[in-house]
């Protein structure tokens, strides 16, 4: 996981509060790598779009989450971006992973909130700004 | 009655449809197909050819061959069955476009020409991957919902109503001893609250689940229902919206039909004409089983569509 200084970034108009390894506070706007304009001898292991992701950790839970409700096989692929639609989840499907995330997490989620995130990675935000709040 | 057609062209000139009349006012139709019964290769090239390119990179995005077959079945079931409707003559599965209004409800964007008006047609598509059906109405709003019978449900049946359904819900499948009852009471009202909000077209955030609810009403019939003596009551499913007044929530009316004896299909349309104290004019539903392209077969009156509740 590559953890991210002020100093090695810069970006405009953000206000947030920076703490030592986390970048989940940062708005999501300001802040888009795609990941391929950057050589990728100089900033290790930023393959990922970083965009304020959620730990990896929380992205992981949400696979399982989702893999489990959807009843994927184990080796599947599912990563940040995969869509619930793709994955073949229904609203009932989105529901209840949000249900279990809600368990999992100990958060409460908006309905409207639940139902419109779309890919693993928007339930993970969505959860890391939760816990935040509490 | 089973049509079957076959005016296919061996040369890959445009497969035929058989055309159908439009549904008069209050009156729904229902097209459903089964995936599992659908195995030609050849059919499937002849849907995925109808398609818009965006819709064809969708349904290719998908993952999984089920997922594909169904997404693809869905976008080839909405295409035929709009244009069976014969609106002109120049329009064809292929030519049919599509966008979304404001709340992302899809619609039909009709090709205006200086002297033709198009109907008022309103659809509504749900697909399980079991089941895909389209609903048709004329100047009604539609929303429907399918849902396999058997569906599991991971989460307890009551933690999730609590959750996510009004009180008077939950109260209603607390009252419910056995389980299995209650789960199905559960899908037969989850497919009712979708579809009333895919109804209304304005998105999820536009009626959330917790801020109305559908219950079943008696209504005393008159006339020769009322046999020997016995009251003998109909009901009809309402809905009551806390956060809109009730002279709109009596604008909707709702079906709830058990299909193919394996889904539940719930399907809400706009009331139209009726006011406080009307008696409800009663729904005429036409249900197809179909194939397109290949055969259909009116349904209607067989066992494969049996009313639970509403007509």
């Amino acid at each position: 996981m590559a953890s991210l200084t002020a100093s090695s970034l810069s970006f405009s108009s953000v206000s947030c509060s920076f703490k030592p390894n986390q970048v989940s506070n940062l708005r999501k706007a300001s802040l888009s790598f795609s990941g391929k304009g950057f050589p990728s001898h100089r900033m290790p292991a930023l393959r990922f779009r970083v965009a304020c992701a959620a730990k990896p950790e929380t992205v992981n839970k949400v696979v399982e989450i989702v893999k489990k409700q959807l009843a994927l096989p184990e080796d599947r692929d599912v990563n940040g971006e995969s869509k619930f639609a793709t994955l073949g989840a229904d609203s009932l499907d989105t529901v209840e992973i949000v249900m279990g995330l809600e368990e999992e997490f100990g958060i409460s989620v908006e309905e409207e909130s639940a139902q419109s995130i779309t890919t693993v990675q928007e339930a993970a935000d969505m959860i890391e700004k939760l816990l935040e709040k509490k | 009655m089973k049509l079957h057609c076959f005016q296919r062209a061996f040369f890959h000139s445009s497969p035929s449809l058989i055309p159908v009349q439009l549904p008069a006012p209050m009156e729904t139709h229902l097209w459903y197909m089964k995936p599992s019964e659908v195995k030609s290769e050849s059919l499937l090239k002849e849907y995925l050819d109808i398609l818009s390119p965006c819709e064809r990179k969708n349904v290719l995005q998908m993952g999984g061959e089920e997922l594909r077959k169904s997404a693809l079945l869905a976008r080839a079931l909405v295409r035929t069955t709009i244009a069976r409707y014969q609106i002109n003559s120049e329009i064809t599965p292929r030519s049919l476009k599509f966008r979304k209004n404001i709340h992302g409800k899809p619609e039909v964007e009709w090709q205006y020409s200086d002297d033709w008006h198009p109907p008022s047609l309103h659809f509504n598509i749900s697909h399980t991957s079991s089941l895909v059906a389209c609903g048709v109405t004329v100047n009604s709003q539609i929303g429907i919902d399918v849902e396999e019978k058997h569906r599991s449900i991971k989460h307890n049946v009551l933690s999730f109503a609590r959750r996510y359904f009004s009180e008077h819900e939950v109260q209603f499948l607390a009252a419910i001893s056995d389980p299995q009852v209650q789960r199905m009471e559960f899908i037969k009202l989850w497919t009712l609250k979708e579809a009333y909000v895919k109804a209304l077209g304005k998105g999820f955030s536009g009626a959330p689940f917790k801020t109305f609810t559908i219950r079943s009403k008696s209504v005393p019939e008159e006339g020769f229902n009322k046999l020997e003596g016995s009251s003998l009551k109909a009901s009809e499913i309402v809905v009551d919206s806390f956060d809109n007044p009730t002279v709109l929530t009596s604008n909707w009316q709702f079906l709830l039909l058990e299909l193919a004896n394996s889904h539940y299909a719930a399907i809400c349309t706009e009331k139209h004409g009726a006011s406080e104290g009307d008696r409800n004019v009663p729904v005429k539903l036409t249900v197809w089983k179909t194939i397109p392209f290949l055969e259909d077969e009116c349904v209607s009156g067989t066992d494969a569509v049996k009313t639970i509740c509403g007509l």
